[in-house]
């Protein structure tokens, strides 16, 4: 009788490690795929030919919307570390974005740059699917002074790290407000824990 | 009619000058490149500035400075350089305005200084999907080998019955 008892515990046991064991496996198939989307031939754009959007004064950006990829985020100012390089929303932070604050800010005249994390140790963070966009998406910045600038994505680029477009990003660009948006992309070193490249959008204020 | 037509072109031509000189006096200090990782050297010219008049001044203002950098150079393609190197400096937009030798005026340009590479915007998101399907594949193997066991078992009872 025991032995019987043992038996179909044991059974049990068994049964609800195979479920367990092929539902974690059928989950990790269909899980979001684990590296980002990268930016397409198509998605490189050229120069924008449309009427230039307004040009405001300084104010700092509270909110990115970018409808196409469902990014609704809220933006924190960051700057550049003791080492000189850019600083990111902290990683336990992986919805929030970052506007560089020594920059301009967004509808000002020149480039006002935005980074986000593409992903955590935990999965896809705030901007995941950057690459995934194309010219003409739209980019709607919310600044605390109540305007809401709204950009048009002209070009999507990846980028050796090594060879970050320093002016393209950072430069002084053209007499209108121009936005650009930076996260990782590439492929992941798991040694150094870094991305080889990175996504930059190109985007443009509208009217 | 002649005189009308004489007058007309001298009028517009000092008006095109005076609309024109600022923007040409504006033009006469540059920096290059324009845009440097913090650390990096910038070239400040006056392009306007004679030698022979002395070193020309370039007071550069932004964020956390206000330095006066003194031209050590003649540049090549006419007035005077100095070299800037941006250590230590704070991100962001510094103006230059040059004054010559002999204390005239000589523009104003702009550079910014920028974060060093790319951004770290990573953590590496792609080990979930791993680590479910080991996990899965750890337990259904277990599992198997739990099944197997039972099995022998249960045959090894049906024979000894």
């Amino acid at each position: 009788m025991a032995w019987l008892t043992r038996t179909r515990g044991a059974v049990a046991a068994v049964t609800v490690a195979g479920t367990a064991g092929i539902s974690l496996v059928v989950a990790g198939l269909t899980a979001t795929p684990g590296r980002p989307p990268q930016p397409g031939a198509d998605a490189q754009g050229g120069g924008r030919t449309g009427s230039p959007g307004p040009v405001l004064p300084r104010s700092a950006p509270l909110r990115i919307d970018i409808p196409a990829i469902d990014v609704h985020a809220e933006l924190v100012p960051v700057a550049g570390d003791p080492h000189g390089t850019l600083e990111v929303p902290p990683l336990d932070r992986p919805t929030v974005a970052g506007w560089y604050r020594p920059g301009v800010s967004p509808g000002e005249a020149g480039n006002a740059v935005v980074v986000g994390h593409v992903d955590t140790r935990d999965g896809p963070a705030v901007f995941f699917d950057l690459g995934r966009l194309r010219p003409g998406d739209t980019v709607r910045i919310t600044r605390a002074d109540g305007r809401v600038v709204t950009f048009a994505v002209d070009g999507v680029g990846a980028y050796p790290k090594w060879n970050f477009p320093t002016a393209l990003v950072y430069g002084p660009g053209g007499p209108g407000a121009s936005l650009r948006l930076v996260t990782c992309g590439g492929r992941f070193d798991e040694r150094s824990r870094d991305y080889s490249h990175n996504i930059v959008v190109r985007a443009s204020a509208v009217p | 009619m002649k005189a009308q037509t004489v007058l007309v072109s001298a009028a517009l031509g000092v008006g095109l000058g005076t609309l024109l000189l600022p923007a040409a006096a504006l033009a006469e200090t540059t920096v290059s490149p324009s845009t440097t990782p913090v650390g990096g050297t910038v070239v400040l010219t006056a392009r306007g500035c004679n030698p022979k008049a002395g070193d020309a001044l370039f007071r550069v203002t932004g964020p956390n400075r206000d330095q006066n950098v003194r031209s050590t150079t003649a540049a090549a393609g006419g007035g005077l350089s100095a070299e800037l190197f941006t250590a230590g400096f704070t991100l962001g937009t510094y103006t230059v305005t040059a004054t010559c030798g002999d204390g005239s005026a000589a523009g104003t340009a702009t550079f910014t200084v920028t974060p060093i590479g790319g951004a770290p915007a990573g953590g590496g998101g792609g080990d979930g999907a791993g680590g479910l399907l080991a996990a899965g594949g750890a337990l259904a193997g277990a599992a198997a080998l739990g099944a197997t066991v039972l099995v022998r078992r249960r045959r090894r009872a049906a024979t000894v019955a």
